[in-house]
């Protein structure tokens, strides 16, 4: 399966949704929380060209948002 | 073919849905979330019961409510597209293709946020233009922003940026800021926070990411500039009546027409609750009450026939 790099703030509901989708449907992800990491944060928008959180990175693929339905597709999940 | 259905699952819907299963209505709900526009809310303080809950928490709550009911059905992660009027009722078109026909339709589908509509808006969204002050406050650290608008939302948005931004522009088109005061008191004396009244947002500039800003100065009529790494838009809501146009009457704000007195639209067999209609008040608590009421007129109906 693809890596799955998860790019956070805590307040944030959207990433919330996300990582919970992530546990339900059994991905291994790795959560950067961007509020308290500055180089996190740069990483973020160099790879997104964003500035908006959750930004999702599987296997290259990069989603901005809690895309669901792009998500199940990218981790060929039914 | 159902009862009812629900379109939407905010605290409208959901208040509707558990009604109408403990009523024995069949019923079936549509929506594609739960929690309504308070999903995205750092901490809801007036839903009555709860001293203090998070959006998400709050969601949640009314998820499990919803779902704790025996007799409810539910069409989740999906939304309904079309309603057609058929010789019996309604057939509902959702995105998953799906078709369900129903005896009666509640209309709870809520708004949602209001664009500025000006320049450089569309094209910088998400890249310094944010809607979500909860989501993305913490990218802006060190950096200048402005929120636009002054409503409750506005000023939770400032609220949100205090602990990261250098400074925060607060912009109203009017002559007062209008959201609570209780709200207010929470950065009104701080330094980092300059209100700006009768200013009115002309542009958002920038090419890779926001810039600046460009606004009116209702009180001289000068174009003013201002340079910000963000801009945060929370001027109100549009209702999301899309889906019944031409079903129903709506007011020019777009807002569906209710009898206040039992939710009917003015098709005898569609009600609304919540933010979607023209209730004065768009409250959490009102939108819950509302769809009660809806959903206890509409068990009425069913037993005279």
């Amino acid at each position: 399966m693809s890596k799955v790099t998860i790019y956070t703030t805590p307040s944030c509901v959207y990433c919330r949704m996300a990582k919970e989708f992530f546990k339900k449907s059994g991905v291994e992800f790795v959560e950067h929380n961007v509020a308290g990491d500055d180089a996190a944060r740069d990483e973020m928008i160099k790879k997104s060209r964003q500035l908006g959180v959750p930004v999702i990175d599987v296997g290259g693929e990069i989603f901005v948002g809690f895309d669901k339905e792009g998500l199940k597709k990218a981790l060929d999940i039914r | 073919m159902y009862d009812l259905i629900i379109i939407g699952g905010g605290p409208a819907g959901v208040a509707a849905g558990i009604y109408g299963a403990r009523k024995k209505i069949k019923t079936l709900i549509i929506t594609d979330s739960f929690g309504g526009q308070s999903f995205v809310s750092a901490g809801i303080e007036n839903w009555i019961g709860t001293k203090s809950i998070s959006g998400f928490d709050f969601a949640k709550m009314l998820e499990e409510h919803l779902r704790a009911q025996e007799d409810i059905e539910i069409e989740g992660d999906d939304t309904a597209t079309a309603v057609e009027k058929t010789g019996n009722g309604f057939l509902v078109t959702t995105k998953l293709g799906k078709k369900f026909e129903t005896k009666y339709i509640l209309i709870t589908t809520g708004s949602q946020r209001r664009k500025l509509g000006v320049p450089g808006e569309k094209e910088l969204n998400g890249r310094g233009v944010s809607y979500c002050s909860t989501c993305d406050a913490p990218l802006f650290k060190g950096k200048d922003v402005v929120v636009v608008g002054s409503g409750n939302a506005g000023l939770e948005a400032v609220i949100d940026l205090l602990p990261y931004a250098a400074k925060i522009y607060l912009m109203e088109r009017s002559d007062k800021l209008k959201g609570d005061s209780v709200t207010q008191k929470k950065f009104i004396d701080n330094p980092k926070v300059q209100i700006l009244t009768m200013a009115q947002t002309t542009a958002i500039e920038g090419k890779d990411f926001v810039t600046g800003i460009k606004y009116q100065d209702l009180k001289s009529g000068e174009t003013k500039a201002l340079i910000v790494g963000g801009v945060f838009v929370q001027i109100g809501a549009v209702p999301s009546s899309d889906l019944v146009k031409g079903l129903v009457e709506t007011n020019p704000y777009g807002e569906i027409k209710v009898n206040h007195q039992n939710q009917q639209t003015s098709d005898p067999a569609i009600w609304g609750a919540g933010d979607v209609t023209d209730v004065l008040y768009k409250q959490n608590n009102i939108s819950a009450g509302d769809a009660v009421k809806a959903v206890l007129n509409i068990d009425e109906q069913l037993r005279k026939k």
